[in-house]
């Protein structure tokens, strides 16, 4: 039986719809992924090697035992957040005579596939080997790398226990989220100490090997509280991680209700995003958007490069705005038909989209600027380039959106969700932040900086006058294209 | 009401629907029956301009679909759950379709209570979004939304499939209802050769994409039909 599960599984990933369809994507992904697992290895090793001169004064053992307990503790958040809990569609099996627990047994071992199993191996391994060797045996300091291992399935099989409580009693997941914040919260006010407690653990694990049974015995406890909470929710309808969710009462914004048509469309985008899981994720990724500059404003190498400025410009003011208008119908492929089928005046509809947009880009400039701390002209650059936002990206992705027709899955978080992207979108992305860069470039290079940075600034301007115009240019696109992309989203 | 001429729709060299003219008067009750694929939901489509017709036109009240929008005002259509906005509950997409048709509140709730019989206590009130409601329960919702306007056209794509008897009943006797005192034109098309005949004064059956009959539905209707698809 094991035999069909893993061949079921692996046709069920080399099926599925993202990966038929997007090999390039695919590609890029991989390259991506490839790259950051060789940096972290090299990272790993190099800090392994250098470990004793970072930390000079310190034992480099105690040194590193003490962070152990942040890093599982960071992970344990990492994941909850990226970790997707294996449930392997268990509805077509649960008739046929196939032993609950064989179900059971694969669903969970499934988890085990997880990168975040294995990331602590890439830091721990080297450094074993670079720092530990020198001071203990070698099987002690296997017994000491197994026993973070087995500490690292423990987290992996906790997070699937929280993860699915999250849907049978959220109660516990909140719980434990709380005691985990206070703790840390203890630690960092001095009340109690992580470090002084991590290397005592595993200072102790170092001293005493035997004690590598607690983590083992640890991860027994955990996988056979799992287990015995699959097997007593192993009905599909408890299962499931769609529940009948309750009726929000967004619905009632009485200022849209003022606003006649166009409220009502404002009103169904609202309900929309608010009542999925990727635009909801999507949303909650708005202060990275926002708090880009901090990273970057700060660093006084690049604080010459205007050019540079731009591009961070565009991105705080239009980052948003490009992941709402980018797909601004794929978003709605679920029930393009019905929009089209119905009394629905199509520049209007448009126009919606377009003046969300644009507020959207609007508050991103505005809650930016106290950046303007770091200077006069950040806030300068952000206003044009707030302006060629508004003015002129705004149109411009809503003429390439047209050019999308995948179906988008909204029920899946968005967090490295590339289910219904199409190369169209990366495309339309270039012009977005290459445009207003290449309009800077010749005035960059001429000495005249500040001449481009205007010019940025009355093309957006220009855009906004001749709003009419672009948008009966955007209405046309919209009408050559509208078949095309209903066929796309009918397509499941 | 509506006339279709030389209308075809092609995909990738097949041939999907291939009508050259046809015409539906108004107030006629107009039932589509067909095989899998014959093309029934394709020529559907293209009266309601949600795929471009390979040749040919479609005139609704004199205006070709894919140039006019006017159409949408006066015509009412239910073909499947791409249909519904799934995120929302029944009165909020009731809300919506009566909001974007420009009806008022008050007419909305008296069109929710002529309603209430068919929707059976399942539908109102009862805090659910609609993608929570089973397959018939979001299917009286689609078609209740597509009569909400009072269309002078109602096109509806298999309405007697997955809903329970009692409704199956109580929706004849409303089409019946709407064509003889509104002279509603209908569009139905359906699996049921039963239900076809009973509410269509005139059935068309396809086959490949092609008309194979034209009839208009008498006592024997049914017989013929029968035999026709009892190949």
């Amino acid at each position: 039986m094991i035999k069909w599960f893993i061949r079921h599984q692996i046709r069920e990933m080399f099926r599925s719809t993202v990966w038929q369809k997007n090999l390039i994507i695919n590609i890029i992904m991989g390259f991506f992924l490839l790259l950051i697992f060789v940096e972290a290895l090299v990272g790993g090793i190099v800090l392994a090697d250098k470990f004793h001169e970072i930390f000079p004064d310190d034992d480099p053992v105690k040194k590193f035992n003490s962070f152990l307990l942040y890093y599982f503790t960071f992970d344990l958040v990492l994941r909850y957040f990226m970790q997707k809990v294996p449930i392997m569609s268990v509805q077509p099996y649960l008739h046929l005579p196939v032993k609950r627990s064989s179900l059971i047994n694969f669903v969970l071992s499934k988890s085990l596939m997880s990168f975040f199993n294995f990331l602590p191996l890439i830091f721990v391994i080297p450094m074993a080997f670079f720092q530990f060797a020198d001071y203990y045996p070698i099987s002690i300091v296997w017994v000491w790398i197994i026993s973070i291992f087995l500490i690292a399935l423990t987290n992996n099989f906790l997070i699937v226990y929280l993860k699915k409580q999250l849907v049978a009693n959220p109660k516990v997941v909140g719980i434990f989220g709380l005691v985990l914040a206070f703790l840390v919260l203890f630690d960092y006010f001095n009340l109690i100490s992580f470090s002084a407690f991590s290397t005592l653990i595993f200072g102790e694990l170092l001293n005493h090997p035997l004690l590598i049974l607690v983590p083992a015995f640890l991860l027994i406890f955990i996988y056979c509280i799992n287990y015995f909470f699959l097997k007593s929710h192993l009905y599909p309808e408890e299962i499931k991680i769609r529940k009948d969710k309750k009726v929000d009462s967004i619905s009632n914004i009485k200022y849209l209700k003022t606003l006649g048509k166009t409220g009502t469309l404002v009103a169904l985008e609202l309900k929309l995003w608010w009542r999925h899981k990727r635009t909801k994720t999507i949303i909650y990724m708005l202060p990275i958007f926002l708090l880009y500059g901090f990273f970057l404003y700060p660093q006084e190498k690049l604080s010459d490069g205007l050019g540079f400025f731009i591009f961070v410009g565009v991105f705080i003011s239009g980052g948003m705005m490009l992941n709402y208008t980018n797909y601004a119908f794929s978003y709605e492929s679920n029930y393009f038909d019905a929009i089209l089928a119905n009394n629905i005046n199509i520049k209007e509809y448009l126009r919606v989209k377009l003046v969300i947009a644009i507020i959207i880009s609007t508050f991103c400039f505005i809650v930016t600027i106290p950046y303007v701390f770091f200077g006069l002209k950040i806030l300068i650059i952000n206003f044009v380039t707030w302006l060629f936002c508004i003015g002129c990206l705004s149109f411009m992705l809503l003429f390439t959106a047209t050019y999308n027709k995948k179906r988008m899955d909204l029920t899946k978080g968005a967090a490295f969700n590339y289910q219904g992207i199409g190369a169209s979108n990366w495309l339309a992305m270039l012009p977005a932040f290459l445009l207003p860069i290449f309009i800077y470039l010749p005035f960059g290079l001429t000495d005249l900086p500040y001449t481009g940075i205007l010019l940025i600034g009355l093309i957006g301007l220009l855009g906004l006058l001749f709003q009419r115009s672009l948008l009966n240019i955007v209405v046309k696109q919209f009408f050559k294209r509208k078949y095309m992309m209903a066929e796309g989203f009918r397509k499941k | 009401m509506i006339q279709v001429s030389n209308l075809s729709k092609i995909y990738n060299g097949i041939t999907v629907l291939n009508i050259s003219d046809l015409n539906i008067k108004k107030g006629e009750s107009f039932g589509l029956v067909g095989n899998n694929g014959a093309g029934k939901t394709t020529f559907f489509r293209l009266i309601l301009d949600l795929i471009r017709a390979s040749t040919g036109n479609i005139l609704s009240n004199g205006e070709d679909v894919s140039k006019d929008e006017t159409w949408k005002t006066f015509t009412g259509s239910y073909l499947d759950e791409a249909f519904l906005i799934d995120f929302l509950t029944p009165e909020e997409y009731f809300q919506f379709i009566g909001d974007i048709n420009g009806l008022s509140k008050g007419d909305s709730d008296d069109f929710l209570n002529n309603f209430a019989e068919f929707f059976n206590n399942e539908i109102i009130n009862k805090n659910k979004f609609i993608r929570d409601l089973s397959s018939g329960n979001q299917k009286k919702v689609g078609i209740a939304a597509a009569l909400m306007t009072n269309p002078e056209i109602l096109i509806l794509d298999e309405p007697f499939n997955s809903l329970d008897p009692t409704t199956q009943i109580r929706l004849k006797n409303l089409l019946k209802k709407l064509q003889k005192e509104k002279n509603v034109t209908l569009l139905i098309s359906s699996h049921d050769l039963n239900h076809v005949t009973e509410v269509c004064d005139r059935i068309v059956v396809l086959h490949e994409g092609d008309i194979a009959h034209d009839i208009h539905t008498n006592k024997d209707t049914l017989k013929e039909l029968e035999k026709y698809f009892a190949v």
